[in-house]
Parts: structure tokens; sequence; C-alpha cells
């Protein structure tokens, strides 16, 4: 990426600590977030892939600081978000912002959408009311939505519009960044394609860039510039677009690329992983994918494989590429 | 907070969504529940009672033996008198009268009066009680969900002291060290019937905390009190408003017993003052317990009508 | 009804009669489901595929549900009206069925030996020892190692996929004629979903029985369909041979479905997509409920609902564009 970086995230860490037992006390840590380095370009799009429990999502959450980082830095814009004082980073909260999966549980159901869309120009200090007016109906065509329906309430409107007031209220202090959690993984197929356009004009009218996050691969390639793949808390794999699908390194990578559906009769024998993800509470020693991978030797129970560059641009964490 | 809906008709001829027109909004879609209607209109009725009826009727406590034990009007009882130099029983039928159209107690107070002025005492201990419950109910329940951890705790554990402690006891032991009176009533019944309320509310409120709805707002930057005000507890005033509504009759209930176990405050006359008085005459004058029976009947199952179409004129998801 | 057809359903509506209105949840489904065949049914959210598999075996909530029209002949037996005696006989010996979610179709406080064990007993007496053992070689046909282990586990204590394959196993305790399997592989991850696909194909390969297999992901229909029924609005628009609708749909909403799904395969820019949400189906729009989002939308189609005709062999479509004699208009 030769344009500047809107986001560096270095050795990020999140662990949650598990508290259980009549009288509390800690009994173990979900290593969640297990010391992610990552960057996103400006207006670029980083697809981060990953299975259920991954940690995918808590990344995207520890980056805003809706969870507080165990240790690492991210750094927006300049600033290292870990150590801006609340009140800061409230300010900070307007360029960097989130879209979530649900998008039943993303809208408060007591609230006018437009009184949703509207909370993010209070909070950030727009104090005339007609301005605000306005610039709400702005958002709400923005998305693709008649101003008109700024007074329904969300149970009036469908998944995908739903989708599309989430995105209108992440939009309103013109971020510079975007973290999408899974935005269209609850909405139909039919719908899906219409949000995930939107989401592309969006970033080409405005130049934000996206962190993608989604445990579909096909989605992913059709959004992202670059796609980095996570397993048990760490990044894997990370490469351009198309080095990524013409070229993936990772066992892993090449299963997940395996088990895609597509409506094309498949090129290559399917790789069926054994098992299912391990618990992140007590990840295997050594490399955290030998329990499942098929091409496991001898060195990886013992050794954690480093996360190197292999090709340019291309990333691996893998003793195959050592 | 108020500031979200004080919105006013912008350039773009968008609809507003100030505070009158949530509040009628909220009026349609209760009016459109005929029960909580009747409901609702038997508390102003009784409300109006409560305020301006004692100025129509004679004294509640004034007392006449004269005409004790008279029978509701249209109703009539036998009473049979032993003679005690003739050795007979005379049977006199008694008729009710007009002026005291639904009768007297065994000390000749006029019913109607009594429980005119019962319904006041009753509204206010309900109304007043309850509502302290429930504020700090839903004070404490949502301040110990928000924040979490060690308040959360210590909020969680002095509410089980309070649900252990026993009621009466501290009631009684209240009254005795400060004679009885219908603020120490009121003050005892709402401080110790939160703790349900505050239970009750958390576990909504911490549910609710983890919704993507209650993130996104903070992602945007709001304040926690922004939070908790804008999101948390609209959310949640659907279970207070149900609370409420269920609370007040037991509260109505609650003063009606200490008054029939005599912790009642004997300057005034309630619901339950009526009730013990009509308890011990049961066989002889029956309406005395009966008539404050059914005023009770009649209110608790109104605060439930009402409360229930209030729950779903307050859910935007209720179809009404 | 030929000799090979296990399953004739025919004009179904089920609707549901709630406060807001009446639901025509399924209203007006034709299909048949031959001996051995895979039959998938595709559709979005509201689309009445599941509820047409749930009103096979009349498993959705009455009231405020109701079979209001229609047949489900199964083995000359009318499910739709007969006793609910003798529809329990059926349900899980017959016909079994698989659910989305396997935490919540599974119960918390049994074991998994349990309650496969139950399931097998629910239908004629056998000795427990059997039971166990018929148990043990369900769940090595699912691939779970350590059959035996895992009889002894709680739900709780399983992964997902495993919760997903006990529940299959589960399904084919009385080795049913037909099984039922609705978004199995939904709310499970992309890896978890190729194992309990491969599950579902050597099932399909090794048992004399007919599976209906739900989806909303038109690229599963490849990997185990045979025949493909595509809903929209609580009716079927199109049935074909799951190859020949694969290459050549011809109705807009199959052809729209198809290419609004982001292929791996393909380098697109921009996705092609369906203007406009999924009906309400509470007010379906008059005529074909697909005409507000159709491209090819003509003046016959606000008005006169197409009926499902045959066009070419088994290919059947239910769009004003074709004609009965086939082809396009």
């Amino acid at each position: 990426m030769s344009s500047a970086q809107i986001l560096q995230v270095r050795g990020l860490k999140k662990y949650f600590r598990v508290i259980s037992g009549l009288i509390p006390r800690l009994s173990g840590e979900i290593k969640a977030v297990d010391g992610v380095s990552l960057a996103i370009g400006e207006g670029e799009v980083l697809g981060l892939v990953g299975e259920s429990g991954c940690g995918k999502s808590t990344l995207g959450k520890t980056i805003m600081r809706l969870e507080e980082p165990t240790s690492g830095e991210i750094i927006f814009n300049g600033v290292d978000v870990v150590k801006l004082k609340k009140k800061d980073l409230q300010a900070m909260r307007g360029k960097l912002q989130i879209v979530f999966q649900d998008p039943d549980s993303s809208l408060d159901p007591r609230m006018t959408v437009g009184g949703s869309i509207e909370e993010a120009l209070i909070v950030h200090g727009v104090q005339d009311p007609a301005e605000r007016n306005d610039r709400v109906a702005g958002l709400m065509e923005k998305v693709g939505l008649e101003a008109g329906f700024v007074d329904r309430y969300p149970h009036e409107f469908s998944g995908g519009q739903k989708q599309r007031i989430g995105i209108a209220r992440a939009l309103a202090m013109d971020p510079q960044l975007i973290i999408a959690d899974e935005p269209v993984s609850a909405l139909d197929v039919s719908v899906q394609a219409q949000i995930l356009n939107l989401m592309m004009d969006i970033k080409d009218r405005d130049g934000l860039a996206y962190m993608f996050v989604s445990h579909d691969l096909s989605v992913v390639k059709y959004i992202s510039d670059r796609v980095a793949v996570m397993y048990l808390g760490k990044i894997v794999e990370l490469a351009d677009k198309r080095e990524f699908f013409q070229n993936p390194l990772h066992p892993y990578t090449e299963a997940l690329l395996s088990a895609i559906a597509s409506l094309r009769p498949a090129s290559k024998e399917r790789i069926l992983l054994k098992g299912d993800v391990p618990s992140p509470l007590n990840p295997p020693a050594g490399c955290r994918f030998h329990t499942r991978c098929h091409r496991v030797m001898a060195i990886c129970p013992h050794s954690e494989p480093e996360f190197r560059e292999v090709a340019p641009g291309h990333y691996v964490a893998c003793h195959l590429y050592a | 907070m108020t500031e979200t809906r004080s919105m006013t008709r912008g350039k773009a001829g968008m609809p507003v969504y100030i505070n009158r027109r949530l509040m009628n909004y909220y009026w349609e879609r209760l009016k459109k529940n005929r029960l909580s209607l009747v409901g609702l209109g038997f508390i102003v009725f009784l409300a109006l009672v409560g305020i301006f009826g004692p100025l129509f009727v004679q004294d509640p406590q004034k007392v006449d033996f004269e005409i004790k034990n008279m029978p509701p009007l249209g109703c009539s009882i036998q009473e049979s008198v032993y003679d005690i130099k003739t050795s007979e029983f005379t049977t006199t039928l008694i008729n009710g009268r007009a002026d005291h159209p639904l009768g007297t107690d065994s000390k000749g107070r006029d019913m109607l009066a009594m429980l005119i002025a019962g319904s006041r005492i009753s509204l206010l201990v309900g109304l007043l009680a309850s509502g302290m419950a429930i504020f700090l109910g839903t004070f404490i329940g949502v301040l110990s969900a928000y924040l979490g951890g060690w308040v959360d705790n210590a909020l969680m554990r002095f509410t089980d002291i309070m649900m252990t402690f026993p009621f009466f006891l501290l009631l009684v032991l209240i009254v005795f060290i400060f004679g009885p009176s219908l603020a120490i009533i009121v003050l005892v019944i709402g401080l110790t019937g939160w703790t349900g309320a505050a239970r009750l509310i958390r576990s909504e409120a911490l549910s609710l905390r983890t919704r993507d709805f209650i993130t996104a707002s903070k992602a945007l930057g709001a304040s926690d009190a922004r939070v908790m005000f804008n999101h948390l507890i609209p959310n949640v005033i659907s279970l207070i408003i149900v609370m409420a509504t269920l609370s007040i009759p037991g509260v109505i209930m609650a003063e009606a017993a200490l008054s029939f176990i005599g912790l009642g405050d004997p300057m005034s006359t309630s619901w339950g003052t009526i009730l013990n008085t009509g308890q011990h005459s049961l066989d002889t004058a029956w309406w005395v317990a009966v008539e404050p029976g059914i005023m009770l009947f009649f209110t608790v199952l109104s605060f439930n009508f009402f409360g229930d179409g209030l729950r779903d004129a307050f859910d935007p998801k209720a179809s009404v | 009804m030929t000799a090979d057809t296990v399953l004739e359903v025919k004009n179904l509506k089920t609707w549901f009669y709630t406060r807001r209105g009446i639901v025509k949840a399924v209203n007006g489904v034709d299909f048949t489901l031959r001996r051995g065949e895979c039959l998938c049914l595709v559709g979005e959210s509201g689309c009445g595929k599941t509820v047409t598999a749930l009103s096979i075996l009349r498993l959705f909530d009455s009231p405020p549900g109701r079979i209001v029209e229609g047949e489900v002949i199964y083995k000359g037996l009318d499910l739709a009206s007969c006793t609910i005696q003798r529809l329990r006989q059926i349900r899980g010996k017959d016909i079994a069925m698989v659910f989305q979610n396997a935490q919540s179709a599974l119960n918390p406080v049994f074991t998994i030996g349990d309650q496969i064990v139950e399931q097998i007993n629910a239908h004629g007496q056998v000795s427990r020892a059997d039971a166990v053992a018929k148990a043990c070689r369900l769940l090595e046909e699912m691939k779970i190692s350590q059959p035996e282990r895992a009889l002894k586990m709680y739900p709780h204590q399983m992964s997902g996929g495993m919760k997903q394959r006990a529940m299959i196993a589960m399904s084919l305790s009385c080795d049913p004629c037909i099984l039922i399997a609705d978004e199995p592989t939904t709310a499970v991850d992309v890896t978890i979903r190729a194992q309990i696909m491969h599950i579902l194909q050597e099932l399909k390969a090794n048992r004399d029985m007919s599976i209906i297999f739900i989806t909303h992901d038109l690229s599963l229909v490849r990997e185990i369909g045979d025949r493909a029924a595509v809903f929209y609005g609580g009716k079927v628009v199109e049935v074909d041979t799951v190859e020949h609708i694969l290459e050549s749909p011809a109705h807009p909403y199959t052809i729209g479905l198809m290419r609004c799904l982001p292929d791996i395969s393909t380098d697109s820019k921009r996705l092609p997509s369906i203007p406009g949400n999924t009906p309400n189906p509470i007010d379906m729009p008059a005529g074909c409920s697909f005409h507000p989002r159709c491209q090819e939308v003509m003046e016959v189609c606000h008005s006169k609902d197409p009926a499902l005709m045959n066009i070419a062999g088994v290919h059947a479509v239910a769009c004003h564009l074709f004609s009965a004699a086939g082809g396009k208009n």
C-alpha cells in the first residue's frame, strides 16, 4: 500500500478473564485476540476472515476500544487510541465507526430511526436542530432510503433497510474507517448484494476505508483489496486479494477456500478438516492449527511459527514456509 | 435528554418527532385497548372521589349508636332482640335508609363517607409508596447492570440483605418508635419494597447492555448517562410500568393488612381499617367487610388492565 | 402418482391467523418427492420453505397456524387430515426431521446417548443393549470419533459441529424413509458445513432414503440436490433438476437469485442485485407476488397469479413469460 496508513495495529492482545467459583477467582483466560498486527491504508478494504470464535469480532471491537485491549498499540490517524483519555476517545469515535451484524439488535427499538441517526450528531455537538434535521435526511438518502421514514420505528423496516440505517448512523460524522462486523451475514442473498453494492459506492465516493469482518470468503473476495485470515486469536495469513485467492499458502486458508460451495463444479478435491475449532480458553501448544492441519509436521506441536513475509506483501505463519 | 425529541420542523418538510407527537402516538395506541380505558376510567373516578368526595359527605368518624348496623339501601335484615323480662325474642325488620345509602357499621358510622375517605388514603399510599419503590428499584437496577463489577456486586448483596429482612418486624419496630402515621407507613413500604423491582430491572438491563444498539451508541461517543437515559431506561419502561401497576394494588393491600392488624394510622380511615371492623361483624353486618372488599377488587383490577394497556402502547412492536 | 413417488404435496396452504392479519406462509405448494432422491427447497427468509416442511408433519404451532387446504400424501395416507395419533406413529419413524439449531433441538439435561436411545425406543421396543449398540453405530456413521464416549456426553460438552451430527444421528435412529433437513448447515462454520454436507452426501448414497433439503444457499444445492424447487412468497415458482436449473434458470427470480450470489470463482466488479425487499407475508402483492421486483414485469403480472406449469420434461415454472406449451412467449 503506497498510500498513507489510516490504522496500524501492533501486537494487539485482548484476554478475557474467566472468573468462576463460589469465592470468585481467576480460573483462566480466553485469549480472544493474541498478538495481532495489521495495517489499513486510506480508502482500503481489508477483509478479515475466520470461523466463529476466532476473535475477529473482538478484534474489531478492541480496535474501537469498545473492549479495553490487554496490551498492544492501535495507531489511528497517527494517534495511539489505547492511550487516549475517555473524552478524547469519544471525540475520535466519529471518525472510526462500526456497523453490526444483526440488524435487529443494532437499532434501539424504542427510538425512531431518525433519532438513532441524529444521536451521532447530538453527541458530536451539532447544536442547530434544523441542521441536524437536514443532515439526517441527507444520510437517509445517501443509503437509499426515503427521508420521510425518519419518524418510523425499526420494526417497521426489513432487515436490509435496517442495515442501511445502521450504515447511515455510522456515516454521520464522515468517518475515515468503518469496521463492518459481518454486515451482510444476517441478510437474504438478494438483499446482501444490495448492501454490498451500497458499501462499495459509499467507499468510492467518500474514500473511506473498511475493515470488513466476515466468515464468507466469497463476499470478502468481492469487496476487499487485501485479505487476512484469523485462527484462534492470531492472523495466520495476509495477502493482496489476487495473490490470496490464486496462491493461498497456509493450510487453513486452503481448507477454507476448498470448503466454499460454488455454483460451478469444484475443480479440486475438497479438503475436509478434522474436528472443530479448539477452545480459545486452552489453545493447542505450538502452531494452534496443528490439531486440524492436513499437512502437519513433527515440529508443529512444539514450536509456534513466526508470522513472516514470504513474498512481497504476502505474510504467513506456518512452518511449511520457514 | 429531551433534546432528541425536541426537533422542530426542518426545511426538508420531514415529519417531526417532538414530545407531544410521541405522546399522541402512545395515546392513540392506548385508546385501542378498551379494557385499559375502562381501567383508566375507574382510576380517574376513584381519584376524583378521593380528592373531592369528602367535601360532600358527612364526617366518616362520626359515631351514632342509634343507627348502628344499618343495611345498604334496598337491603333489609332481621334483628332479633331478647327481652329479659318477657323471656321472648322480638324480631324486627330493619330496612336500608336513603340517608345512609351504603349502610352503617357497628358504631353507626356512614359507610359511604368511610369508603370515600378510604379511597383517598388507599390511592395516596399506593401511588406514593409504589412510586418510591419503583423509582429506587429502577435507579439501583439500572445502575447495577450498567456499571457492573464491584458496584453491581455491592448493590446486589445489599438488595439480598434487604430482601431477607423481615418487613413486618421492621414496620412494627418503626411504628413502635415513631408512632403510627401514614407518612411512616408510606416511607417504610417505599424503602423496603424496591428489591424485587431492582432485581428484575437489573436482569432486563443486563441483557439489553450487550445488545448492539447500546454498543453502537457508545461507539458513536455517547456518554454513560446518555446511554442510560436514552437507551437503557426507555427499553425497560414497559417492565417498570408493569411492575408499578402490579405493585400499586399490592401496596394498597399491604396498607390494608397493616390497618387490619392494628398498625394503621388511627387518625385516618382506610379500606383496610374498615375491613378490620367488618370482619368482627360478618354475621350481623356483612356489608361492612364486603363493600371495601369490592372497592379493593375493582381498584386492583383497574390498575392491572390499565397497566397491560400501557405496556402494549409503549412497546412499538406490540400490535394494538 | 407414479410408483416411485414417496411423498406428494398437493396445493398445500398453511395460514397463520395472527392479530395483525392472516399470514399466508404457505399458499398453494405442489411438489413430489421420489424414492432415493434429494429434493432441495430453496428460497429466502419468509418464502414458506420451512413452514412447508413443518406442515408435512404438522409441527407448526396451532393455533395460530392451520392447514386450510391441500393434501400431503404419504403411502396413500393424507398426513394433512389424518388423526394426530396416526401422525405420531409416522413422525420420527417414517419421516424424520433435522433442525437448523442443534443447540436448541437437543435437551440439555440428558446425555446424547439417552436421547438417541429414547428415540429408538419411542417406536418399537428394543432391548437397552441393542439400542445403545445402534446409537453407537449411528454416531460412527456420523464420523464422530470415540462414539462410546460421545454417548455419555451432555450437549453442552460438545462442539457445534458435533451437536449437529448427533442430531442427525438421532433423526436416523428409526431408519426413516424421508429425512427433512431444515437448513442444517446455516448455523455452523464453513469448515463444519463441509463436514456436514459430506455426511449428508454419504447418507444419500448409502441409505435408501429420500431427503428434503431446505436451504437459502443455492451453492449448496449443487452439492447434494437432484431436483430443486425454488420458493417465493409462499409458492413454488420453479422446479427442475439441479443441473438444469443452475445452468439455465427460467423464472426471473431464480435468475436474479443466482446472479446476485457473490461467486468465489469469478472476478466481478459489481454484484447484480434484485431491487426491493422480500414481500411481507401479511400483505402479499396482488397477482404474481414477485412482480414489484421483477425486471420483466408485464401488464398481466399485476392482476393474475401465474400457475406452476410444466414447460419441458420435469421443468415447471410459474411465470407469465412462459406458456403451457413450453418456451418463452
